[in-house]
């Protein structure tokens, strides 16, 4: 690790003062993330600007259009909100499963949606990968079995956070403060692939600060579920993972959101599937004749195979849930 | 104290901060590189050994110690993070030679083997041991699933657990 | 009724860790804790290549850094060995993070920064990763000798296979692999060294802190007068964390420097720079009769190696010990080839290579037995191995100690209840019901299996104790060994006290340091508690009688008949008494060293035992749950219960990251261990913590010191073939791979593995 200056400022435009010149300051949220990758000599940040003293970054402010969460609350206390437990069951779900206890008491929502993938090219500095602004891709032929079977183009990770996928199943919104102004835009738009620019997973640009995610009303009235599946209980991130979120009123569909983790290099909205879905009488779906089809755009690479049937699989199971759920 | 903190180098005055916290009840402030995290600052400086470094990367749990009452990873703590916080660790447990509750049962239900997880598996079910409600043992698995051993004396450690909020309820 | 009668025996009971305490605390003090004044700290730089040449080293830079005390290259430190194959720093690199320089600093961040500094010209080298590679006749050597091995194969055979296959009604045959997880013990490596001018002094993790000073003294052309090596509190090892490299760079350092020095290995470095487990490649076949009777096994098993030797002669020895022992037949013929790889070293790994041998074993077994038509425990009962051991000829001469892992026939066991265990077992399991398990509708399966084990252990090298009775009254055991977590201590302090007849907590033990403790073996192969225990009991032996012959004088009686130890000292039937505090203050402290060379020339000693699962799959996901698990085992007389179900409990958790989660990931085009962290290497956690009921066999060996066998390395054995058994029970599908991950358990599934 390369020394580094600390600023803690408590205002906004201070922050992204600090960090607009692009020279090789990072945003400090609970740091689980940044101070591994720098710990590993993925980055070597000169300064770091926390953001724990910008207040309205720290609260969760129930309103009446919806619920606004600041990106530096942390997983625990997303995790642990009895209100979240009853209207946001599957970010709850999704922020309850991240990493450890340790991890989720520091962590934070907007930290788990700005993380750097796990690919493990990526986070050896032996592999100068196109990600970090080398050459290649080395999963491309190499060891892929945690890469992407879905968007991947000459970059195949997956995107890591759990609370991404559900938050995308979920309508959310994102509010990012940029040259002085505030902008809101959904978090679908948030994430972008590889075919953009291989170097990132989102549209942060430096200066820009996440402020807070919205989930509005509409995503709160009616049950939602998230699903994981990892190779341990616990410490695991996703190898494949599905958020659902439906709303029934008079049996209709009126409400529906699906994103599947663990197989893009952006959670992965199933748009195609939404709209069937919307308008259908509750009673109508076959999940499983609906689900068919929904993968046959995915690329299996060399031993990632297995993602194909354990997203068909998670999906079905998530739909029912969701389903039975919804009264 | 250990020479490699107080380092005969260019000051580096911008690379470091200084700061006020406390550790098991006592009162401390340094100057010190950011690039030191809380894990350092116990095991080097203030010579609590008991946290360990496992990992350094926040996986597996051995440097587990109580930051303002809660359970974290002291090796993804950084130095500047530190101001004004309350820190316990395992050498905060007992007062004056009387084991903590915790303590006594890892040592009545042989919650350890080799020894090196036990510090990191004591702070991290210490919440469990001050909260008020009855724990299953899959709450109880589910607060500790931070932490590895690698002896996998989990199902002692378990017992050591359960066993400590039975002496607790039994008060 | 005398008052002897009264002591309490210590043997067979809970008696609590001695070590437990310092550990609660936080006080126990491991390598890493150690602080000494004006310590220098030391890093390793590590090779980039799979395989090359240094053709120079750079390191003016380096060594011109603030701070930077020394720097350590293959062109500037004597030319020792650290192993036969492993010289102090070579020239020569085999595998992505071998040692290539060393440099000694300040504070670990100006070591750091001086590695960077560091110019390396390498000349790459072809490289492999793996066996089929190595074998390859175009292969570049990667040690002088070749990418196998001797050249050839280990062979141990008896009777003829041939003859055995011709009698043969069926022939059974398929192939296994097993995977090259790592130990991965929380505490990394590390060594502090100490050179005051004349004497080294090393802290260092060790399972045999005699060995590692013989091994010191060799590589740095000391005299072992000279060297002292401490082993403080041990952050386990697993059987493989006796890699001195470490400690002799640091050792160097702090010779030519004057200072001590510390160097310890972070997480990523202990993957690299540790010691794997080898993985295998095994073709086995059984030769079976209509009526279930096996007339021969052959087995041939590739093991990977690494780029090291290390301990690979004695693992790849121990897999075909099932193979040739487990089953009575008189034709049985096993053929372990060790092959180089330029991957990270394989070295001992808890039950060594049991764990392969009898995953291919017992897989193969279950699918004999299915052949057959038979239950596959029926198997199991007829043709186990028995009491008195296989068919053939005794070749060991009478008066030579019996190996422990023999291949020979005619030499009975001291001890072998299998029979029972597999009995024990299967009435806790239910087994009874296995044929009649319902599955709901849906994808979850259930099913029930098992597998039986025999090891090797007890009897090892010679091994010494030294017992005193001490100024204070209170008693000493000096014993060379180290108690790497397992509880060794404990058991060993419970031997000695009953033994004396006085409580344990009058017994100290002294381990760890070479000046204050007689030359040991290693904690080695399930060996200590046989071995330390035969040692420990005899020197309390002497030592008791040394005492009593004391007192006569003291007392003024004519014979020690009717002199025994209470706690408080040593009493006369008569009544006369006299105080450990008089004997000690008349006579002065009492020591006595004993030194014993355990085993026997009639028996051979070995621990047995079997285990059973029942399991759900999800055949939709490839998840397993463990919804009982079932460690029944003979090893002779339990010494500490508490202790001995740690031990079992333990090693099946342990066994279940071999079976389900950990495999070393190597990048084939590049050679670097891609998964070397806690994270991607994936230990179990304690959320995949199974229940797992302990059964210990009533059995007492009459060889073992209080009738005890080896335990410690055991349960590792049959954890992964009980599953894979109880996968196929549950889903007609059989995978001959593991570790048994959900994409691999899903693929099969679906047929597409």
């Amino acid at each position: 690790m390369k020394g580094f200056t600390f600023k803690e400022p408590s205002e906004l435009e201070q922050a992204s003062d600090f960090l607009r010149d692009g020279s090789g300051g990072y945003i400090l949220a609970g740091g689980t993330d940044l101070v591994t990758e720098m710990k590993q000599g993925i980055i070597e940040p000169h300064l770091l600007v926390s953001t724990s003293q910008i207040k309205e970054m720290c609260n969760i402010e129930w309103n009446q259009s919806g619920v606004k969460i600041g990106s530096m609350v942390t997983l625990s206390d997303i995790a642990n909100s009895e209100s979240m437990k009853i209207k946001l069951k599957s970010l709850v779900q999704a922020t309850g499963s991240i990493a450890t206890p340790q991890i989720r008491n520091i962590a934070t929502l907007g930290g788990n949606l700005c993380q750097r993938p796990r690919c493990w090219y990526y986070r050896n500095s032996r592999f100068d990968c196109l990600k970090k602004g080398g050459a290649k891709c080395f999963a491309v032929g190499g060891s892929d079995k945690y890469h992407a079977i879905l968007g991947g183009h000459s970059c195949y990770i997956v995107h890591p956070s759990d609370s991404g996928t559900a938050l995308v199943a979920l309508n959310a919104k994102v509010e990012i403060y940029r040259k002085s102004q505030r902008i809101i835009i959904p978090i679908v738009d948030f994430f972008t692939g590889p075919e953009i620019d291989v170097t990132r997973e989102n549209i942060l640009e430096p200066g820009d600060i996440l402020i807070s995610i919205h989930i509005p009303n509409e995503s709160m009235a009616g049950s939602s579920v998230f699903l994981k599946a990892k190779e341990r209980k616990s410490m695991d991130f996703a190898i494949v993972s599905v958020a659902s979120m439906v709303k029934i009123e008079n049996e209709i569909i009126s409400q529906v959101g699906l994103a599947v983790g663990g197989v893009a290099p952006v959670p992965w909205k199933l748009n195609t599937l939404e709209s069937k879905l919307v308008g259908m009488k509750k009673e109508d779906v076959d999940i499983e004749s609906l689900c068919s089809g929904v993968f046959n755009d995915a690329k299996v690479m060399g031993q990632n195979g297995y993602k194909l049937h354990l997203a068909q699989t998670y999906l079905e199971r998530a739909l029912n849930l969701v389903l039975a759920n919804s009264n | 104290m250990d020479s490699h903190l107080t380092s005969d180098r260019v000051d580096m005055d911008d690379n470091e901060t200084t700061t006020k916290f406390i550790v098991n009840g006592r009162e401390y402030s340094l100057k010190i590189d950011n690039r030191y995290t809380l894990l350092d600052i116990l095991r080097d400086h203030l010579r609590l050994t008991g946290a360990k470094k496992g990992c350094d990367l926040g996986e597996c749990g051995a440097c587990t110690v109580l930051l303002d009452g809660k359970v974290v990873n002291s090796c993804q703590i950084l130095a500047a993070r530190i101001k004004d916080k309350d820190i316990r660790t395992v050498e905060g447990l007992s007062q004056n030679e009387t084991l903590h509750p915790l303590q006594l049962a890892f040592i009545e239900n042989d919650g350890g083997q080799c020894g090196y997880c036990t510090p990191g598996f004591i702070m991290a079910a210490y919440p469990l041991f001050e909260s008020e409600e009855e724990l299953s043992t899959e709450e109880i698995k589910l607060s500790l699933a931070g932490n590895l051993c690698r002896c996998n004396a989990y199902g002692s450690i378990i017992d050591s657990v359960a066993y400590a909020l039975e002496i607790k309820t039994n008060e | 009724m005398s008052e002897q009668s009264t002591h309490t025996p210590a043997v067979g009971t809970s008696y609590i860790r001695t070590d437990l305490e310092g550990k609660v605390l936080g006080t126990a003090e491991y390598t890493a804790d150690i602080a000494l004044p004006n310590m220098l700290h030391a890093r390793v730089l590590r090779s980039p290549h799979p395989h090359a040449n240094i053709l120079g080293i750079e390191i003016g830079s380096a060594t011109k850094l603030d701070g930077v005390f020394d720097v350590l290259t293959p062109f500037n430190v004597p030319e020792g060995k650290v192993a036969p194959d492993v010289p102090i720093l070579d020239s020569r690199v085999r595998f992505v993070g071998d040692e290539v320089a060393v440099v000694a600093a300040v504070d670990i961040d100006q070591a750091k920064a001086a590695i960077d500094l560091i110019e390396v010209c390498y000349e790459v080298l072809p490289f492999s990763t793996n066996v089929h590679d190595s074998l390859n006749s175009a292969s570049f050597p990667i040690h002088s000798e070749g990418n196998l091995v001797n050249g050839g194969p280990l062979i141990e055979s008896r009777g003829s296979i041939k003859e055995g296959f011709d009698q043969a009604d069926y022939v059974v045959e398929d192939s296994f692999t097993t995977p090259d997880h790592h130990p991965a013990s929380l505490e990394p490596r590390a060594a502090l060294a100490s050179w005051d001018g004349t004497r080294l002094t090393v802290w260092k993790p060790s399972r045999g802190i005699h060995a590692d000073k013989n091994i010191l003294a060799s590589a740095l052309g000391l005299s072992p007068n000279n060297i002292a090596v401490v082993g403080p509190a041990m952050g386990a090892g697993y059987g493989s964390k006796d890699e001195t490299r470490t400690s002799v760079m640091a050792a160097l350092l702090s010779i030519r420097t004057g200072r001590p020095v510390k160097l310890e290995l972070d997480r990523e470095e202990e993957f690299l720079a540790g010691r794997r487990r080898h993985s295998t490649y095994t073709e086995i076949k059984m030769g079976l009769k209509k009526d279930g009777t096996i007339t021969a096994v052959h087995a041939k098993t590739i093991m990977d190696t690494g780029a090291y030797l290390s301990s690979g002669p004695g693992v790849v020895r121990r897999a075909g010990q099932g193979i040739l022992y487990l089953y009575k037949c008189a034709n049985v013929k096993y053929e372990g080839q060790l092959v180089y790889t330029n991957t990270p070293t394989a070295g001992s790994y808890r039950a060594l290579g049991a764990p392969q041998g009898h995953f291919a074993l017992e897989s193969l077994s279950d699918k004999a037995s299915e052949i057959l038509n038979m239950d596959p425990l029926e198997f199991r009962f007829k043709n186990h191995v028995g009491p008195e051991g296989q068919p053939g000829e005794r070749t060991t001469p009478r008066n030579q100690i019996i190996d422990t892992q023999p291949v020979e026939g005619g030499v009975p066991f001291s001890s072998n209840e299998l029979r029972q265990c597999l009995k024990l077992g299967a009435e806790a399991i239910g087994w009874d019901r296995r044929d009649y398990i319902e599955n709901a509708a849906g994808p979850i399966r259930r099913g029930i299996g098992m597998s039986m084990f025999i090891y090797r252990g007890g009897p090892g090298g010679q091994s010494n104790a030294e017992i005193s009775l001490d100024q204070d009254g209170l008693f000493t055991l000096n014993v060379g060994f180290m108690d790497v977590g397992e509880g060794s201590s404990t058991v060993v302090i419970q031997m000695a006290a009953d033994t004396l007849g006085i409580p344990p907590a009058m017994v100290r033990i002294n381990g760890g340091h070479t000046d204050k403790t007689p030359e040991s073996p290693m904690t080695a192969g399930s060996t200590l508690t046989f071995s330390a225990g035969h040692a420990a009991m005899q020197a309390a032996k002497d030592l008791k009688d040394a005492i009593i012959n004391a007192s006569l004088k003291l007392i003024g009686l004519g014979d020690s008949e009717g002199l025994y130890l209470t706690p408080n000292g040593v009493k006369s039937k008569c009544g006369e008494s006299i105080s450990f505090l008089d004997i000690v203050h008349n006579a002065g402290p009492i020591k006595t060293l004993a030194s014993v060379t355990p085993g026997s020339k009639d028996y051979i000693v070995n621990s047995f035992g079997a285990h059973f699962a029942e399991i759900e799959v999800d055949t939709e996901t490839g998840h397993i749950e463990i919804i009982k698990y079932i460690a029944v085992h003979d090893s002779g007389r339990i010494i500490n219960p508490r202790l001995a179900e740690g031990q079992v409990r333990g090693g099946v958790s342990q066994m279940m990251g071999f079976t389900f989660l950990e495999d070393m990931e190597i990048d084939p085009h590049s050679g670097v261990a891609l998964n070397a962290s806690f994270l991607e290497h994936k230990s179990p956690t304690i959320m995949e913590y199974p229940e797992i009921e302990v059964i210990f066999a009533d059995s007492i060996d009459p060889i073992g010191p209080f009738g005890a066998k080896s335990l410690g390395e055991p349960p590792c054995i049959a954890p992964a073939p009980t599953i894979a058994n109880a996968l196929y029970h549950a889903t007609g599908v059989r995978i001959n791979d593991l570790p048994l991950t959900p994409d691999s358990v899903l693929l099969a599934m679906k047929n597409l593995l």
